[in-house]
């Protein structure tokens, strides 16, 4: 009698167990849509300022400024007269990149794009970002287990960050 | 959503190198604009582009609210072959996806 209630005690806790983290896995992708993409960093696209981004999205914000390294941000514009879309290229002499972050520090969260790199791309890379005003563009390469930082000020007319 | 225009992707292979161009059709809401009546609109926009060639994946973009409307990329690939095929796929906060395919000409 005294085996029997406590196999019943473990089929219940048993049950209650499984359906709670079940309850538990539905709620968490139900109410955070964004976990659904485990991989999205969010702490570092949510950060507000430059130097938190690079902390979350890559681990430490310590930054070489190697004036060896040329790579450039924004071609054409230094002025852009819509911030809503203003076209950047990175280009780079740097090999073995792995990674890429391009930053408008005045923006509410200055991480704009991250760039995963394999072996089998090449710069130049070429996008549109918005710039809510006049700004700093920022471009972070990761390459080699080391940082390497280029800046460029961007004025805009109409600020660009509805 | 009323996507009308649909994404477009072009790959061209040129001198031992592919460039690769991508025009995504999304309007990037970031959650701070106001539509005509002075409501925000909720924020919307694409959150990750993974791309392919053939079966290696070879490029990942993450993108917070500052990448433009109507999002365009460019960037090369080291070699590549006439035929190889080019594979995007996106996916937005909300869940949204979309995926975009052609062959390196």
């Amino acid at each position: 009698m005294a085996d029997n209630s406590f196999e019943q005690r473990r089929a219940i806790l048993k049950g209650a167990i499984s359906a709670s983290t079940l309850a538990l896995v539905a709620a968490s992708g139900l109410l955070l849509p964004q976990r659904v993409l485990a991989h999205w960093p969010t702490d570092a696209f949510n950060a507000k300022t430059v130097e938190d981004a690079l902390l979350a999205l890559l681990g430490h914000a310590e930054v070489v400024d190697d004036s060896v390294v040329q790579f450039k941000v924004g071609t054409p514009p230094s002025y852009a007269v819509n911030g809503a879309s203003v076209p950047i290229e990175i280009q780079s002499s740097l090999s073995d990149i792995e990674r890429i972050a391009i930053l408008v520090e005045k923006n509410p969260n200055p991480l704009a794009m991250s760039l995963d790199f394999t072996p089998a791309v090449k710069l130049p890379f070429k996008s549109m970002i918005k710039i809510a005003e006049d700004s700093l563009v920022i471009a972070v390469i990761s390459a080699g287990g080391k940082l390497y930082r280029t800046s460029r000020m961007v004025e805009v007319d109409i600020g660009g960050c509805a | 959503m009323g996507l009308a225009a649909k994404d477009r992707i072009r790959a061209k292979l040129k001198e031992d190198e592919t460039t690769v161009r991508l025009l995504l059709a999304h309007p990037m809401h970031t959650g701070r604009g106001k539509n005509e009546a002075g409501e925000l609109i909720p924020a919307e926009y694409i959150q990750d582009i993974r791309c392919w060639r053939n079966d290696d994946e070879v490029l990942t973009i993450k993108c917070g609210t500052a990448t433009a409307r109507n999002p365009y990329f460019s960037f090369q690939l080291v070699g590549g072959a006439l035929g190889d095929k080019i594979t995007i796929r996106w996916v937005d906060n909300i869940g949204a996806k979309g995926t975009a395919e052609t062959i390196v000409g």
